[in-house]
């Protein structure tokens, strides 16, 4: 073998060695989310009693700050810092009451994990299976690396919930800029349907 | 839809317009998304990510018309089938719904042989074909399933009309909110006529029409269907800002999805 192809072997080596660690890094976090949520709705009586013990874990599990901003896209810019914080504070209540309105209480989901893929470094797509009531859904986690791994997006049947917000905050956005869509994020979270 | 010469008058309407639609969802990023931050560790980069996401687009030149119909079904969900779907829920017992949902769905084997085969997938094919005559046949006429202990023919892809036109490039065309049905395309719309022709449900009115048992049958399946599709609806517009653009944004992924599979 040329020399310089075997000095390559370690780098090689090397690399394949962090790439198993930070994907196992990544798997045991979301795991662990998945287990603390699961733990959450065993416990909980109600839909609405369940919505609160899921916000302190969403938060930490969860990067709303990313999601927000990815959602909103290029308009972000032309938010005010005051606009951006409650942005982001109105879409996780929408996202964790949507979140907690799945489950419903005495009913158990079955979750498998799959095998993890990264699109780029920092980054990893977990693939799983649910079960719940009686249907198989495939559900991708999207993990990025930031004071630990973070969620930052759900895709459910290849249905991408920072994607679906995107479009709707996009016709927001046109129709009257960064108070548009603050107005509209209130009016979804103080007139629940 | 029924007639085999509406899905021919569709299929020619819609060629000039099934070539534009694109849904993008999200682009792969320019630049990493971690940087180190002052203190050394890691976090998301703020505003390199903004443009990671599009908002899903299709053309919608029909838009007021549709969201005038999305409105009309959302009433119609809302009044009408939401509570007959409860009704169903409670009068029916779960194991016996999980019976009525295996048996359409293994009596829709057609529908996935057909288009497994047309898509040129013959091993899917095949593979259809062995998990109808197991369930057929251990799973008494289709109401177990037992296939889903056979590795092999347990996690089949699902194959559809609309899929296959996907798979042979041709676009959305427009996007189109059916009475009754939901959310469709042009292409899904002609889709949708396929499946239905090659659902062996839908054969029972044709050939013994006229006789009530001929439209138990395929509302019995309209109503399983709506029941499993309500719970969609709910989660996909329950928080929306939008319910319209919610439900086309979700489609519009959803299909992509499955033209992937």
């Amino acid at each position: 073998m040329n020399p310089r192809l075997l000095l390559l072997v370690p780098l090689l080596l090397l690399h394949g060695t962090a790439f198993a660690a930070s994907t196992a890094e990544a798997e045991k976090r979301l795991q662990g989310a998945v287990n603390e949520v699961l733990a959450a709705a065993d416990a909980a009586p109600s839909v609405g009693a369940l919505a609160e013990s899921l916000d302190p874990i969403l938060h930490k599990h969860l990067s709303f700050d990313a999601m927000t901003r990815r959602a909103v896209g290029p308009g972000w810019r032309q938010f005010t810092e005051d606009q951006k914080k409650n942005a982001t504070r109105l879409f996780a209540t929408l996202i964790l009451r949507t979140y907690s309105s799945k489950f419903t209480p005495g009913e158990r989901a079955v979750i498998k994990f799959l095998p993890a893929t990264s699109p780029e470094p920092g980054r990893y797509e977990i693939p799983t299976t649910l079960l719940y009531e009686g249907s198989h859904y495939n559900v991708i986690y999207r993990m990025e690396e930031a004071e630990g791994w973070r969620v930052t997006d759900v895709v459910i049947e290849g249905v991408s919930l920072v994607a679906n917000y995107r479009s709707q905050f996009d016709a927001e956005y046109k129709k009257g800029g960064a108070n548009a869509v603050v107005g509209a994020l209130s009016h979804s979270v103080n007139h629940p349907k | 839809m029924k007639s085999p010469i509406l899905t021919l008058l569709l299929v020619l309407v819609a060629a000039p317009f099934l070539a534009s639609c694109s849904s993008p969802g999200r682009k792969p990023p320019a630049a990493p998304a971690a940087v180190k931050g002052g203190d050394g560790k890691s976090v998301i980069a703020a505003e390199s990510d903004l443009n990671e996401y599009s908002a899903v687009s299709v053309a919608d030149p029909l838009e007021p018309l549709n969201r005038a119909t999305f409105w009309f079904n959302h009433g119609l969900y809302m009044v009408v089938l939401r509570p007959i779907t409860k009704g169903y829920d409670k009068a029916v017992p779960k194991p016996v719904r999980t019976g009525i949902h295996n048996v359409f769905e293994n009596v829709r084997f057609p529908v996935r042989f057909v288009n497994h085969t047309l898509q040129g997938n013959f091993k899917r094919a095949g593979l259809e074909t062995g998990r109808f005559f197991v369930n057929s046949i251990a799973g008494v006429g289709g109401i177990g399933r037992p296939s889903d202990h056979i590795a092999a023919l347990a996690n089949l892809p699902e194959a559809d009309t609309g899929q296959t036109f996907a798979k042979w490039g041709i676009g959305h065309g427009i996007y189109i909110v059916l009475p009754l049905l939901g959310p469709s395309s042009l292409r899904e719309t002609v889709g949708f006529a396929g499946d239905y022709a090659l659902n062996p449900v839908n054969w029972i009115s044709f050939v013994y029409g006229g006789y009530a048992w001929t439209i138990a049958i395929p509302s019995t399946n309209s109503l399983r269907v709506t029941h499993e599709q309500l719970g969609v609806y709910d989660s996909a517009t329950k928080s929306a800002l939008d319910k319209y653009l919610a439900i086309r944004s979700s489609y519009i992924q959803y299909r992509q999805e499955i033209a992937k599979k």
